[in-house]
């Protein structure tokens, strides 16, 4: 293919589409009129509220909830076994089963401060809060595992799993090629980032109104990413039949990834409403969103990098850990950190272990840009490199980017890269900004005592997934010209802020070639839009803009046919342009659309031979797998010496969105992703003490940035068109990605006369001053007067020479011939069974592998009892599958690799 | 517990409760009321979601009672546009600038600013930046409604420079 | 979350108040502006049988100038101490410190007299109160007290204050009209306790100071008069004054903490250096004076 050129503009000539259309949803929430699931009130409704624990790990002895049942005004009291009446099972947002139990109400054990143990159904919910406090539990406290270090050495978590490693992938061992190419590089750095643990805090809180409407119905508001794909997990885990489970959402108070999935709490409250038969309302309060509600980031890891003697990248490894808490929505190694490390970046070779870790805090859940750590870690890193081998930063980059000019190419993870645009964004960036003029202001302003610094990063982001697993569909676009010649859209996309009923309005009126004020979106209710994953992933204005462009145009032809067959013109010549329908040449026979619209639903006799009447049309689009939006940022900021203090003082975007629908919405999502990454670098901070216990559980602790936190972002935009319907890229979590390392570099730039800053997030005025100062100020224990000295390359060190390891010799006397079972424990999803055939011919080997999906043929080797062939899949990605196994007697183990996605234990018994 | 008989005004009509006196202001608003644009965000006091002009006064809803609030004249977000659905200046403006996203912290902010711009209040840009510092909001970055403050302190400045 | 059941009295004089507080004995808790009082009862950490909203009471409210100080009533609101044009003229650091206090919002309830009396460590307040040399006035039904606000810290949110008794003024002795003041708070964003954070006030008299008064906030368990830094000011004359000194001697009566924001010795080093750099200023404009 030839490479797209760079900013070109997606779509030709639109009235609509690219312009600052003020929004459709704002005249209702600037007047108090939004709807918020707190907002509903049904007739005989109750309210709930959590009686919870109080420790973090521990056996419950006994419970009493005599006095909460006897209190005035509460109807009933809850506890597990009660809900157990109802068969229920928790899912993750792909739908996977959950890898350890997982009950609405805890089973005899905690694990985390704020498990929930009874569930209280009372007339208010101060009266549901008063039963709470009186239900008694006795505990047999234990010790908890609150960090990632405590997960490494502490009992398990879970009594179902032998240690607390949630999922893995990659190589426990660092592969002696890739660790010889390090240690041989003429530039080394290991670089070690520490992020913590974050609450997304969307300003509503979780919440929901479950009604039973008589046997078999189920209506749930319920403040969440996507109506459709709520009533899907619901009627999965609840194995209801989901046409009898509406949900509705119409206005949601951001959400950031927290409400992807419904947990412990609203699955709780559904099930309780289920079995007593009355309206029920849950909405948590803050004290519980931040003790109660899933958290994300929380994370760590360690960097390598080699560079050759000009910079240029060699090779790197990464190994990384996240502290799963107790119940993560699906267990979680982040292997998307691993796949988009060095994905913008020309590096021949990478090797990564990642982990997830099970801990007595709160589960893990998505956060804006789950695998951020990979940009933090690699810009932040690039800085250090570059300072340390005296290239200036910007041209670290520039040696080490792929252009546009370079594409198509391949990841080292094997991502197909096609029209990615960092570099092009830097350069668009660097001719806005003046690093020359900051470097002369910086030198200045350093002689008087001030530290300014500049922070400059870039990055790519997988944005608008479609098709590569169950969940992450396409939209549906469904559209009615109505017979008043108004425009009635459902579409399966879903706010929490996004402003979707504005983009897809303008995008509709655009390509139907009406008047915006005539386009009305509905969308927040599962009974009317086709079933989507929501706002997951940066996808609805890639996917929804291109189903509503899709659906608009089938029915601009319907319009023309139409139109053609009344005016007994050719439809060719049949042009619509603000509601008015037009004959090219004859404006004389110019048409209102109602006029015609009224005639399609209203005068079948005067309708085309076959045309079906009504103006209706629908579009189900799908787009490329995975679309990449790319940027570029730089930040100036000046750090006080005397306090730590850090005050922002420029920042600017340079991103690359594709087509853009609306700029105040693209730019609006871009700000307050780099508010929640500023928020991330200098005051978000979930913390626990030893014991387990949340200690910022409000918000007088829990630091959100406010107005004087945020400078004014200035942006610069490129528009490359991508592959999919409109050219459109995602732009919902790329603030919240690139933001980090762009003011960490700043920070580090600013404070480079002193020494490195450690990554250690968040960076708070201690931290910085510890630093600045030389000494440990901060308590955190980090040596800081050593980071002048060039970075420690620790882990080469540790490495046990990998020839003295003895491999296992296998019986002379095995055969591999013959048929195997074999079980398969892959990174994501429960192990898989298949049957293994296996064939020899001397070394050579053939055979096939066989399982309810069907049967694969391959060939491959066999010597001295190690079995090694490879199959190539399509599903869910191109992939080649690795299979290195080792025969002993009638047992046959090891591993397939599976290419980007890591790596896969097999075991298997021969068939007798 | 006490329970209280309360008048208050709110938007101009009369509000008559009988509340416990546990009950914030934000909630007799909300649930007697029925005035769900006052939105509670944190219950302490620090995300100005809840945030009503009570005497004239941008406060907290979710930190006085509504014991407290018996015989005042309380202003909300539902209050403010004209009855023919034209927006008041505060919330015009706001839209203008794209000054909200999910919309769950606007009509907290949409309060502070018109208690600070009403009448012939002559406000900076700093002091309504300064008062917007008591608002969380999560999705916008705040660049909208630093925005709408500018224009708003702007325009209030012309709107006394025309009266002078 | 939503407050434990509680009984509420409005009383109208301080002496149905007093008695109300009598009765209930200990299970009453004074509202004043409740800005920071309301949390507590939202999270039910604070569960008052009875809650006594002062707010009703006209002899608790308003600013008025007495021979020798000014009287503050405890539920003079904070929004309304930042334009009293007395008080400006009078007690300018006093104005200074109420800016720093929560938003705009709380402070349109929040009173003086809630914040002194609550006794926050890292309040500007109580530490305001504490520099200025103000008493405290105490009533009950057994009687009235004055307690010097440097006496009426015990600990965090712990004071003199018994159950029973009442905050029903403040008395702000007055400064010399030529007086300079020292203000300089660290906090995290606008609106937080201060980190770290220092007020205070210094009277001249011919080249020379003649009174001291400056507290900590944020650098212990109570506010805290630098009473070292006080006495070694007294009598020098400004030019004469090493701010780097005054400033080791006013850290020698801190005793900072570690917490969730920072460390005490992020506390002290920024302490010193604030301290210093705000006399420093002071000094120089007030020899410019």
């Amino acid at each position: 293919m030839n490479a797209p050129e760079f900013g070109a503009t997606g779509i030709g000539a639109a009235r609509y589409i690219g312009q600052r259309v003020l929004r459709k949803e704002d005249p209702r929430l600037l007047t108090g009129r939004g709807q918020f699931v707190d907002d509903i009130a049904l007739p005989g409704m109750l309210h709930v509220a959590f009686a919870r624990s109080p420790i973090a790990r521990g056996r419950i002895l006994s419970i009493d909830t005599t006095a909460a049942r006897e209190l005035e005004g509460v109807h009933a009291v809850f506890l597990h076994a009660d809900l157990s009446k109802q068969k229920i099972e928790l899912l993750s947002f792909f739908l996977m089963p959950i890898e350890v139990p997982v009950t609405l109400l805890a089973d005899g054990r905690v694990a985390y401060v704020g498990d929930p143990i009874a569930l209280i159904i009372a007339d208010s919910r101060h009266i549901a809060e008063d039963a709470a406090a009186l239900v008694e539990v006795e505990y047999a406290e234990e010790d908890p595992v609150v960090t990632i270090a405590d997960a490494r050495t502490g009992a398990p978590v879970h009594p179902t799993t032998e240690h607390n490693i949630s999922q893995e992938m990659g190589d426990e061992e660092i592969d002696e090629d890739l660790d010889a190419a390090l240690n041989g590089a003429a530039h080394q750095i290991t670089h070690h980032v520490t992020h913590q643990r974050i609450s997304q805090s969307p300003m509503e809180t979780r919440g929901v109104v479950a009604s039973r409407d008589g046997p078999e119905e189920l209506t749930l508001y319920i403040t969440c990413q996507s109506p459709t794909n709520i009533a899907r997990w619901m009627s999965m885990a609840l194995g209801l039949p989901q046409t009898a489970i509406r949900v509705i959402a119409k206005d949601v108070g951001g959400s950031f990834g927290l409400k992807n999935t419904p947990w412990k709490e609203e699955t709780a409250t559904v099930v309780a409403a289920l079995l007593y038969g009355r309206p029920l309302k849950w909405i948590e309060d803050r004290y519980e969103n931040l003790t109660a509600a899933n958290q994300a980031r929380e994370a760590e890891m360690t960097l390598r990098i080699g560079f050759d003697k000009d910079g240029k990248l060699l090779a790197s490894h990464s190994d990384y850990s996240s502290n799963n808490g107790a119940y993560p929505q699906g267990a979680d190694a982040n292997v998307a950190v691993q796949m988009f490390l060095w994905g913008a970046y020309k590096i021949p070779a990478f090797g990564f272990l990642t982990r997830g870790w099970y801990s007595n805090t709160i589960g893990l859940a998505a956060y804006r840009g789950p695998w951020a750590m990979e940009s933090l870690a690699r810009e932040t890193a690039l800085d250090t490199a570059a300072r340390q081998m005296g290239i200036d930063p910007i041209e670290l980059r520039r040696r080490n980017l792929l252009t546009l000019k370079e594409q198509p190419a391949a990841s080292v993870m094997g991502l197909p890269l096609e029209d990615i645009t960092p570099a092009e964004c830097l350069e668009k960036l660097l001719a806005y900004f003046d690093v020359a003029a900051f470097r002369r202001e910086q030198a200045e302003a350093r002689k008087a005592g001030r530290y300014l610094g500049l922070g400059i990063a870039a990055y790519i982001e997988p944005t608008g997934s479609a098709g590569s697993m169950p969940v992450m569909t396409g939209e549906l676009a469904q559209l009615r010209i109505e017979p008043t010649g108004q425009v009635t859209a459902l579409m399966s996309t879903h706010s929490q802020g996004h402003g979707t009923a504005t983009t897809m309005a303008q995008v509709i009126a655009d390509r139907l070639g009406v008047a915006y004020e005539d386009v009305t979106v509905f969308e927040g209710d599962s009974s009317r839009g086709g079933f989507s994953p929501g706002a997951a992933g940066s996808r609805q204005g890639v996917i929804g803009g291109g189903a509503a462009i899709k659906a608009s145009d089938l029915l601009a032809s319907k319009v023309k046919e139409l139109a053609a067959h009344l005016l007994n013109a050719s439809p060719e010549t049949i042009t619509i342009t603000d509601g008015m329908i037009h004959v090219s040449g004859a404006p004389e026979m110019s048409r209102s659309l109602r006029s015609i619209a009224e005639i399609a639903y209203g005068e079948p006799a005067r309708l085309p031979e076959g045309f079906e009447a009504g103006l209706e049309a629908q579009y189900r689009y799908t787009p490329p797998p995975m679309t990449f939006t790319s940027a570029a940022h730089a930040c100036t900021v000046e750090v006080d010496v005397d306090t730590g203090f850090v005050k922002i003082l420029r920042w600017i975007s340079s991103e690359d969105c594709g087509t853009v629908i609306n700029p105040a919405v693209v730019e609006g999502q871009i700000a307050g992703g780099l508010a929640q990454a500023i928020g991330t670098v200098l005051l978000e901070d979930f913390h626990y003490d030893a014991r387990g216990n949340p200690t910022t559980v409000t918000y007088k602790d829990y630091l959100l940035p406010q107005i004087s936190d945020i400078p004014t972002f200035e942006f610069v935009h490129a528009n490359t068109p991508s592959q999919s319907v409109g050219g459109m890229r995602g732009v919902g979590e790329g603030g919240a990605i690139i933001g980090p390392p762009t003011l960490v570099n700043a920070i580090t730039d600013a404070l480079a006369p002193f020494g490195e800053v450690p990554v250690n997030l968040p960076l708070t005025p201690a931290k910085l001053l510890s630093v600045i100062e030389g000494r440990d100020i901060a308590g955190t224990g980090a040596g800081t007067a050593a980071s002048h000295a060039p970075a420690p390359v620790e882990v080469a060190v540790a490495e046990a020479p990998v020839a003295a390891v003895a491999a296992p010799v296998p019986a002379a006397s095995t055969s591999v011939d013959g048929d195997w079972q074999i079980t398969m424990v892959p990174p994501m999803g429960p192990p898989q069974e298949m049957t293994a055939h296996f064939a020899t011919d001397g070394t050579a080997l053939s055979g096939y592998l066989e399982s309810p999906e069907g049967r694969q043929e391959f060939t491959g080797s066999y010597d001295g009892g190690k079995v090694k062939f490879e199959l190539k899949v399509e599903k869910p990605m191109k992939i080649t599958l690795k299979y290195d196994l080792t025969v002993d007697g009638d047992v046959i183990s090891g591993k397939v690799k599976l290419g980007m996605l890591g790596s896969a234990k097999l075991t298997g018994t021969r068939i007798v | 517990m006490s329970e209280h008989q309360i008048s208050v005004t709110v938007n101009g009509r009369p509000l008559h409760g009988q509340v416990e006196s546990r009950v914030s202001l934000g909630d007799f608003l909300r649930i007697d009321g029925g005035y769900t644009g006052v939105h509670l965000g944190c219950e302490h006091g620090v995300c100005g979601a809840c945030t009503v002009i009570v005497d004239g006064k941008a406060v907290r809803s979710c930190l006085m009672l509504a014991v407290q609030a018996d015989g005042s004249d309380v202003t909300t977000a539902e209050g403010l546009a004209e009855p023919d659905g034209t927006l008041h200046p505060v919330q015009q403006t706001m839209r203008e600038e794209h000054a909200l996203q999910c919309g769950f912290c606007t009509p907290g902010v949409v309060m502070t600013l018109a208690a600070l711009t009403a009448g012939d209040a002559r406000p900076t840009e700093e002091a309504l930046i300064g008062a917007l510092s008591g608002h969380i909001c999560r999705c916008t970055g705040y660049q909208g409604i630093r925005r709408a403050a500018k224009r708003l302190a702007a325009d209030a400045g012309a709107r006394a420079g025309e009266v002078a | 979350m939503k407050p434990a059941p509680f009984d509420y009295v409005a009383p109208t004089t301080i002496a149905e108040a007093c008695a109300i507080l009598d009765e209930a004995g200990g299970g009453a808790t004074v509202i004043a502006g409740g800005q920071t009082l309301m949390p507590l009862l939202n999270l039910r950490m604070s569960q008052p049988f009875i809650l006594v909203d002062i707010n009703k009471i006209p002899e608790l409210q308003g600013i008025t100038k007495e021979t020798g100080f000014t009287r503050v009533g405890p539920v003079t609101r904070q929004c309304d101490v930042l334009t009293n044009a007395d008080l400006a003229r009078d007690l300018p650091v006093l104005v200074q410190a109420v800016r720093h206090v929560g938003h705009h919002q709380t402070r349109n309830r929040g009173t003086v007299g809630g914040s002194i009396a609550l006794g926050e460590p890292a309040a500007e307040l109580p530490a305001t109160s504490v520099a200025l040399g103000a008493m405290i006035e105490v009533s009950s039904v057994r009687g009235t007290r004055q307690v010097a606000a440097h006496d009426f810290y015990l600990g965090p949110y712990m004071t003199m204050l018994e159950p029973d008794e009442l905050v029903t003024a403040i008395r702000f002795p007055d400064w010399p009209a030529n007086h300079i003041t020292l203000f300089r708070e660290v906090a995290q964003r606008p609106g937080d306790f201060a980190l770290v954070g220092v007020v205070g006030a210094l009277a001249i008299e011919g080249g020379a100071i003649a009174r001291a008064g400056i507290a900590w906030f944020g650098m212990g368990p109570t506010p805290i008069k630098a009473r070292q830094a006080e006495a070694a000011l007294i009598g020098q004359s400004l030019d004469s004054i090493d701010p780097a000194a005054i400033a080791a001697l006013a850290l020698a009566d801190t005793a900072p903490f570690d917490d969730h924001h920072a460390t005490a010795e992020y506390r002290r080093t920024v302490g010193k250096r604030i301290f210093a750099s705000t006399l420093g200023a002071i000094l120089t404009l007030g020899e410019a004076a």
